[in-house]
């Protein structure tokens, strides 16, 4: 019996506790290599479907869901330790003290140098992929809607905001994975 | 494009991370990320790059809206430090944003109508006859010094009152600079909100205006300067 198509609104996220909760920790040890880390990225979880429960109706996929949600905070948890230990490659005084840095992507802020950086990373990308990216990831939009203010197709919406996203991932990198001179 | 032995693609990954993947197959990915550290490490990049694209878009967004005013549709657009465009020269949204791109080059051009409420309201005061000054922030860092002191020069003209060109010049202390304050005053971004049009000429002429100088006219003539509705 999986405790999926309850008919009740409210979310049982016990009875998904008690029916997924050791392959989602598995899940989460594997990627964290970590034990702890993953226990902190599973009560995340858990309280991310409480705030804010998926769809439990029948047909629903509670379990993709689950697996969704864990495994992008376990990649904003790697995304911030890398950010934490490029930091400290740097030396940089605030991030040495031993604090606990939250399991956040955004805990990071980028230095004028670096948002100058992106700007002008951004600003190099043909016209079509630039404004793909933008309306993608940082308004949200869906590839319809993408496609019909550039005046072209869903599939080519998203081919450009695939061909801008990779060219800014390479181009970038160092930004996160080397030092990054202040 | 992706690890050794790992038939995944780049682009499956970034399908993942940007939540274009649904069910079974994002179920997989969930997976195959957990035990593949090379996938793992560019889904990774792709979450970092988000937050930094987040963090240079949000502060750098030039947000835009527009209504309609006896000059036609107006448009205006803002910095996150204040109103940066005001002009009704553009016919329509896609040569605003050919015009806005040119200005504020590699920033995000986003309409937000919400944001501009406030500024929307004023000039529509401004053109029933209602308001006589604007109480809300202006950002005028994408011009250069001179450009600057001048447009603040003319912000500081009351109401009704105009000056000619040659005392701008004075009062930004570069009294032969007359030439350079129009060229500036023509260039002004934020035409009405900084009052360009009360800056007139010595002779009595009404002199040029960027928008045309029946705008000029009129923007005086609600200023209650009927006096000049007849001048050159």
């Amino acid at each position: 019996m999986t405790p999926v198509a309850g008919a009740s609104s409210e979310p049982d996220v016990e009875a998904w506790a008690g029916a997924y909760a050791p392959e989602l920790r598995r899940h989460l040890t594997r990627m964290l290599s970590s034990a702890a880390d993953a226990e902190d990225v599973l009560q995340q979880v858990w309280i991310t479907a409480l705030e804010n429960p998926p769809d439990a109706g029948p047909g629903s996929n509670v379990r993709a869901w689950l697996y969704r949600v864990a495994t992008n905070r376990a990649l904003d948890c790697l995304a911030a330790a890398r950010r934490r230990r490029q930091a400290l490659s740097r030396r940089d005084p605030r991030i040495a003290t031993g604090e606990d840095t939250p399991v956040d992507a955004a805990a990071f802020a980028l230095g004028e140098k670096a948002r100058q950086k992106v700007r002008a990373h951004c600003a190099g990308l043909p016209r079509k992929q630039r404004e793909a990216v933008w309306m993608r990831w940082v308004e949200g939009l869906d590839y319809a809607s993408i496609a019909e203010r550039l005046d072209s197709s869903a599939d080519s919406a998203r081919a450009n905001v695939y061909q801008g996203m990779k060219r800014l991932r390479s181009e970038l990198e160092d930004l996160w994975t080397k030092e990054y001179g202040a | 494009m992706s690890a050794q032995g790992c038939q995944v693609t780049e682009d499956q990954v970034l399908s993942y991370v940007t939540g274009d993947m649904a069910g079974t197959e994002e179920l997989e990915m969930s997976e195959h990320l957990a035990d593949c550290a090379a996938c793992r490490d560019q889904a990774v990049d792709y979450r970092l790059l988000e937050v930094c694209l987040d963090q240079v878009t949000q502060g750098d967004a030039v947000r835009w809206s527009s209504f309609e005013s006896p000059f036609g549709t107006m448009y205006v657009a803002a910095t996150e430090a204040g109103l940066s465009w005001v002009s009704w020269r553009q016919p329509d949204d896609d040569a605003l944003l050919e015009v806005l791109g040119k200005r504020f080059p590699g920033r995000p051009l986003v309409r937000d109508d919400a944001a501009l409420a406030d500024w929307r309201t004023q000039l529509s005061e401004y053109f029933a006859g209602e308001r006589t000054s604007f109480d809300l922030p202006v950002d005028l860092q994408s011009l250069s010094d001179f450009e600057r002191a001048v447009l603040e020069a003319a912000r500081r003209i009351p109401y009704g009152e105009v000056i000619p060109y040659a005392e701008v010049a004075r009062r930004i202390r570069k009294p032969r600079a007359m030439r350079a304050v129009g060229n500036a005053l023509g260039h002004n971004p934020v035409a009405i909100v900084v009052p360009c049009h009360r800056v007139v000429r010595s002779d009595g002429k009404l002199g040029g205006y960027t928008g045309g100088t029946e705008y000029k006219r009129k923007l005086l003539a609600i200023e209650g300067r009927l006096d000049l509705l007849l001048a050159g």
